[in-house]
């Protein structure tokens, strides 16, 4: 028997026990929409953190991080740096939007906006960028799987086959099991990573160096430019403060603002677990060091893997680790795919029927639980299309769907905080700011580079986004009090019977409204 | 300003140094590579120490947070937190 085909059948027990809990997870859920897209409200601690961190760390942190590493130097702390300052607010924003969707049932972001900001055109629109923002993110994922599965299969199973037979098994989970099965697999994925991660991140320095500290001596003896911030662009030319420092604030904004983190503060057993979450996730962030070192022990080989993204499997095999090792470290790569792609698949197809079709239409919840599963298919399969393509365009997309996250920023923000913001400013900021967003990529990626400072331009969308809110909220006629302050003090929730700031009208106004 | 809200706003405070030590210009004084600690680069090891020292931060304002509810009774744990 060859090596591969050892590590080729440990990577299928491991898929096979992903799968095992992924269904069996379902057994215990409920039925109903909320069943399938909150997981009935009753995610403990434990689940909720490794949901929140495996579903953020994904491919792009496990492949990708020490990829930068490698290629960017010290670019990549930019990595590092975000995490905990996007999820800070959530301490706030988190219970409030839990709360929130506990009194009126919401299941998604947009159902939550459009809850305070009545309006059909904007849930559409939301489901719309969210979706857009979804596909090049779970290609990406996709992509990682198959690469890993490529790298140490020598070949034998190649890109394509090795996305497929993973995600395969993500959409049977997923389509079986809703909610529940990502966030138990996640659990077991996410324990997984972190601990693959740090015995590979000391043990390859000490292997080809002898430690972590004579590893970063000798790079900065042969190749000081890779550990002074701001590091190095993909071409190897010296990055731009403007584009590092833009990068740490659009992806923190990013962070807080994807619409399955929103799906996750639904799925809440209680607001002492959320917050719990957000105080334990700096733990998580620390875990990109392992992730680091890795790609760092990779700078000065002599020989390089053909793509800077798969500098760990190339550090993998070239280290002759045993058959066991390298089986592991393929899992905890996939793992980290995985995570993130069935939870991205899962609210692609939650969001696009809960705020695309559900405010035009009504559905019943069999029909909503049906049209839910043939769109992870859809979404998987449009995915997938994606991911066959070699074309390195997907990282540039990737990085304009988080341009376009973060336009979600200030309406969630005004929806929860500013009692003066009004339907129509909401909607015209979320226009300009994606407008603008959308035409400095396109410039951009025609050649043409008219963005000031190397901005991003998610920041860029921003700064048209914001004033343009606020603008045209002040111009227009304030919402009614009764209403806002459903948002804005959501403690008078039913389940207590206490009224600790919204009237029964307000709670009757909500619900109506949340369908437009 | 009572306690509560004390805390709330140093914690407030805390994440906007943290995003302007870690961007430009306030990242520049800490932006080189020795001395070494615990091995990384003294630029990996700041910004590490800013995320670890964060969690310590969203601890004490937890705990602070939970002091507050647990004070006031008729609140429950689920009730919709501040802001």
């Amino acid at each position: 028997m060859e090596r591969w085909h050892l590590i080729a059948g440990l990577i299928l027990v491991y898929l096979a026990v992903t799968l095992g809990i992924g269904l069996a997870a379902g057994r215990r859920a409920s039925r109903s929409v909320t069943g399938y897209v909150a997981g009935d409200r009753r995610f403990g601690l434990l689940v909720m953190y490794f949901v929140t961190g495996a579903t953020v760390f994904s491919a792009f942190a496990f492949l990708g991080g020490p990829g930068w590493a490698y290629s960017r130097g010290a670019a990549a702390f930019y990595i590092l740096s975000y995490g905990a300052l996007g999820i800070a607010p959530w301490y706030f924003i988190g219970p409030r939007t839990a709360a929130l969707g506990r009194r009126f049932g919401y299941v998604t972001q947009a159902q939550l906006l459009v809850g305070r900001f009545p309006s059909r055109f904007l849930s559409a629109l939301m489901a719309a960028l969210s979706v857009a923002a979804f596909v090049p993110y779970i290609t990406l994922q996709m992509r990682g799987a198959g690469i890993v599965i490529e790298a140490v299969t020598d070949g034998h199973v190649p890109l394509a086959a090795g996305a497929a037979i993973a995600y395969g098994i993500v959409a049977l989970y997923v389509l079986a099991s809703g909610v529940a099965a990502v966030g138990w697999t996640n659990t077991f994925q996410g324990i997984f990573m972190v601990a693959i991660a740090w015995s590979l991140g000391i043990y390859l320095p000490f292997r080809l160096y002898g430690g972590v500290g004579e590893m970063f001596g000798r790079i900065l003896a042969e190749r000081p430019e890779m550990l002074s911030v701001p590091g190095l662009t993909a071409a190897g030319d010296p990055w731009s403060w403007g584009g590092y420092s833009s990068a740490i604030l659009v992806s923190a904004i990013g962070l807080m603002m994807w619409p399955h983190l929103f799906m996750k503060a639904f799925t809440a057993r209680d607001d002492r677990t959320l917050r719990r979450t957000v105080v334990l996730f700096p733990t998580f962030q620390l875990f990109l060091i392992p992730v680091f070192l890795i790609g760092f022990a990779g700078v000065l080989l002599p020989d390089s893997p053909t793509d800077a993204d798969f500098i760990l499997p190339f550090l993998i095999l070239r280290s002759e680790l045993p058959v066991l090792v390298v089986g592991l470290f393929c899992a905890g790569a996939l793992s980290a795919s995985m995570s993130t792609g069935d939870a991205l698949l899962h609210a692609a197809a939650s969001v696009t029927v809960e705020d695309g079709v559900g405010p035009f239409r009504r559905l019943s919840d069999a029909a909503q639980r049906r049209l839910m599963r043939i769109l992870v298919l859809v979404v998987g399969v449009v995915a997938y299309w994606f991911a066959l393509d070699e074309d390195s365009s997907l990282v540039v997309l990737l990085l304009s769907a988080y341009g376009i996250i973060c336009q979600f920023a200030p309406p969630i923000c005004a929806a929860l905080f500013w009692r003066r913001a009004t339907t129509p400013g909401i909607v015209a900021g979320l226009v300009a700011g994606s407008a603008t967003a959308v035409f400095f990529f396109t410039t951009g990626y025609l050649g043409m580079e008219l963005r000031p400072l190397d901005l991003h331009e998610g920041v860029l969308g921003l700064m048209v986004h914001i004033p343009v809110l606020v603008g045209v909220s002040l111009a227009t006629r304030p919402q009614d009090r009764n209403h806002t302050d459903a948002f804005l003090n959501p403690r008078g929730s039913p389940e207590t019977g206490e009224s600790g700031g919204g009237t029964p009208g307000s709670e009757r106004i909500a619900p109506d409204t949340q369908r437009g | 300003m009572n306690r509560v809200k004390l805390v709330r706003a140093a914690a407030t405070i805390y994440f906007v140094l943290f995003l302007i030590f870690v961007t430009w210009p306030g990242f520049v004084p800490f932006n080189r590579p020795l001395p070494l600690v615990l091995g990384l680069p003294f630029n990996m090891a700041a910004i590490a120490l800013w995320v670890g020292f964060g969690a310590v931060v969203l601890f004490v304002l937890d705990r602070s947070e939970e002091r507050n509810r647990a004070g006031r009774p008729g609140q429950d744990a689920r009730d919709g937190g501040a802001g």
